[in-house]
């Protein structure tokens, strides 16, 4: 489902003539099956993000290649990412990234309006989908007005609502208290149990990593460590 | 994403910041309203001038003065060219007058007019349009028609003070008061003789009267006469078309004039649209032509030079307020630049970003254009209502009856919304762009 080829990834910072070129990641390879929870574990500094915004087509790999779904996505212009992204990712942030300015409805409805779905059919498709994560009571709510587990449930509908076969997920416990993380781990879990969607997490905290069926660790910008969870 | 949601987005995203919209949209109107109101006097002052000049004659009319000829010099329209003018394309009526060339002086019984006498070609006239409102057509040597205005000129022949109403008509009282119709009238006309003024009178019968002239303000009291008459009037006079003799003067011999000379030739065109193409073959034949059209073109010549001069004005009112516009944009970009990080994130199409943008300045300066549209209508009427008392205090005279001093035809409004809507676009683009071009990650505040 995610095949990453002899990726590299270098910044560069500073002014011209006095730039310091920065490697994060170096041949960096990873395959996900389809219905696969993968977990990158790794510390701060390690390259886990980097990794999962190049994935995710927010930057551009300076070398390699990334295929998902049976697309070079590392090949895609910004436009044929956008297209690639909103019929086959699904993204939970750590901070949520909610529109505070829309409804917990209007946020889950977001991209089936991008996506161009008939008003009629996003109504339905929202309100089922705010009542599959326990929210239809609030969806008139702001985000302001939902405590983090429940703003993490409105990313996580809002993720789900175009169906996606894969979901990146970037510390998606991060903003969590130890109850909530636990409901939502599981959640996770029954997601892909029940619709075998992929699962690619990023997180630092090994408790995360655990959910996973394989967990690879970062550092320094390389897998220093792959392997089956049991 | 469907354009009815790029709407609501766009009407949900402009009443974030109602007072700034509001703003932008309100120097935007008034940018709109001051090119239409601008130009809607070019616009006013021309339909009044037009106005007046298709008033005062017809359109379709062309006046043949003569020929030029080859040695420089100018042959008056005779006999022998009113067949060719006839022949040229997309004529409908050639009409030929000349006049007596004094004042016919008219009596019946205790009352008399002086009127002035021509002589034409009835059938052409007909053909030209030329109707009566009573009576008929001549069809003896001695019938005349008269003109609608004619029965009201004749009045008493005794010395009275005031003779005419303020139509200038004689006051009924002292009118004939008979129907003219069928009566006979006596045409007097004069001449020195020998240093002695001679009178002949010559007795015809009215058959028909004219059709009330189109214009209130004017007057027809012509009378038609037949050739045979102006002969008879000629063989008394001895002078050309019945000319009268100063003292001293000696007479031409009038086997030597040329009678079957013109004084107005007219051409009637079957429409407006061949007048032109009539005036180009006659000045191909060497005819000298007057016609309201090639006036009218001049005329709509320097209005329009004027009328793009005032648009170019407007428009820089509508460029100040695109500024706004622009601002307006940007501020909304900066504003919402975490919203568009999330929006991209999810999968929104960069055109998608932009046409968002591109839409909600569209829209502030549509709502703009159309607030703007109806305020200039507003101040377009309330000019016209108060330009002539305006006028009337400051000048204290009457201004000209029928002034339009501000129009606004629908093309005008289409002018406007088009200039406007050009601007908000080249105003909304860089905003746009920018919106496009907003990184996901600085706009989610997402480490990298």
């Amino acid at each position: 489902m995610i095949t990453i080829k002899n990726l590299s990834h270098e910044f560069v910072i500073g002014k011209k003539g006095r730039q310091t070129v920065i490697p994060v990641l170096k041949d960096i390879s990873i395959e996900v099956d389809k219905g696969e929870i993968v977990t990158i574990i790794g510390r701060s500094g390690s390259g886990k993000s980097t990794l999962l915004n190049l994935v995710s087509g927010f930057i551009h790999p300076k070398e390699g290649e990334i295929w998902m779904n049976g697309v070079k996505v590392s090949d895609l212009n910004e436009a044929g990412f956008a297209d690639f992204r909103i019929d086959n990712l699904g993204f939970i942030f750590q901070s949520f990234q909610l529109i505070p300015s829309m409804t917990a409805f209007q946020n889950v409805e977001l991209p089936l309006i991008l996506k161009g779905v008939s008003e009629q059919e996003r109504k339905q498709q929202t309100a089922k989908m705010l009542e599959r994560v326990g929210l239809q009571d609030f969806q008139d709510h702001y985000p302001s007005e939902l405590s983090g587990g429940q703003q993490q449930r409105v990313s996580i509908a809002r993720a789900l609502i175009v169906n996606p076969p894969i979901i990146l997920a970037d510390e998606p416990t991060g903003s969590l208290d130890s109850e909530t993380e636990e409901s939502l781990l599981q959640f996770i879990k029954e997601l892909n149990h029940d619709y075998g969607i992929t699962f690619l997490i990023i997180t630092h905290d090994e408790k995360v990593a655990e959910i996973g069926d394989r967990m690879i660790e970062l550092k320094d910008g390389r897998i220093v460590e792959e392997g089956v969870l049991a | 994403m469907k354009i009815r949601d790029q709407f609501r987005f766009v009407r949900q995203n402009m009443k974030k910041n109602r007072t700034r919209v509001f703003m932008t949209i309100l120097a935007t109107a008034m940018g709109c309203a001051f090119l239409i109101v601008l130009a809607s006097v070019g616009f006013g002052l021309q339909k009044s001038v037009v106005k007046e000049m298709l008033e005062q004659s017809i359109v379709t009319q062309i006046d043949v003065h003569g020929k030029e000829l080859k040695d420089g010099g100018f042959q008056p329209i005779s006999d022998k060219d009113i067949p060719k003018l006839e022949k040229v394309k997309d004529v409908k009526a050639v009409t030929n007058r000349f006049m007596l060339q004094q004042e016919g002086i008219y009596s019946i019984g205790n009352y008399q007019a002086g009127g002035e006498t021509i002589v034409t070609d009835f059938p052409s006239e007909v053909k030209a349009g030329f109707e009566l409102s009573s009576g008929r057509l001549p069809k003896s040597d001695n019938e005349v028609v008269v003109g609608y205005d004619f029965p009201f000129s004749l009045g008493t022949k005794e010395e009275v003070e005031d003779l005419y109403d303020h139509n200038g008509h004689v006051k009924k009282k002292y009118r004939y008061p008979e129907k003219l119709l069928g009566k006979n009238l006596e045409l007097t006309v004069k001449q020195l003789k020998n240093g002695k003024q001679e009178e002949k009178n010559l007795e015809l019968t009215v058959v028909g009267i004219g059709k009330k002239p189109a214009k209130e303000w004017m007057q027809d009291r012509k009378v038609f006469i037949s050739k045979k008459i102006v002969k008879e009037i000629e063989s008394f006079t001895g002078t050309p078309h019945g000319e009268l003799l100063g003292p001293g003067e000696e007479a031409p011999e009038v086997s030597k004039t040329n009678v079957d000379i013109y004084d107005e030739v007219k051409i009637y065109a079957t429409n407006m649209e061949a007048v032109q193409g009539i005036v180009d073959q006659l000045k191909d034949q060497h005819y000298t032509t007057y016609s309201v059209v090639n006036e009218l073109k001049q005329v709509n010549m320097v209005f329009n030079i004027a009328k793009a001069g005032l648009i170019f004005i407007g428009t820089i009112a509508i460029l100040i307020a695109s500024i706004g516009i622009y601002n307006t944009m940007t501020m909304a970009v900066t504003e919402r630049a975490p919203d568009i990080g999330i929006m991209k994130a999810i999968g929104a199409n960069p055109k998608t970003i932009k046409r968002i943008f591109l839409l909600e300045s569209s829209y502030i300066g549509l709502i703009g254009a159309v607030i703007g549209t109806i305020v200039s209508y507003g101040i377009s009427y309330a000019v016209n209502f108060a330009i002539p008392f305006i006028i009337k205090q400051a000048l204290g005279e009457e201004p000209p009856a029928g002034l339009i001093f501000s129009d606004i035809p629908w093309i005008l409004p289409i002018i406007c919304f088009v200039i406007c809507y050009a601007v908000t676009i080249l105003s909304g683009y860089r905003p746009a762009t920018r919106a496009v071009k907003v990184d996901v990650l600085k706009a989610m505040r997402r480490e990298v």
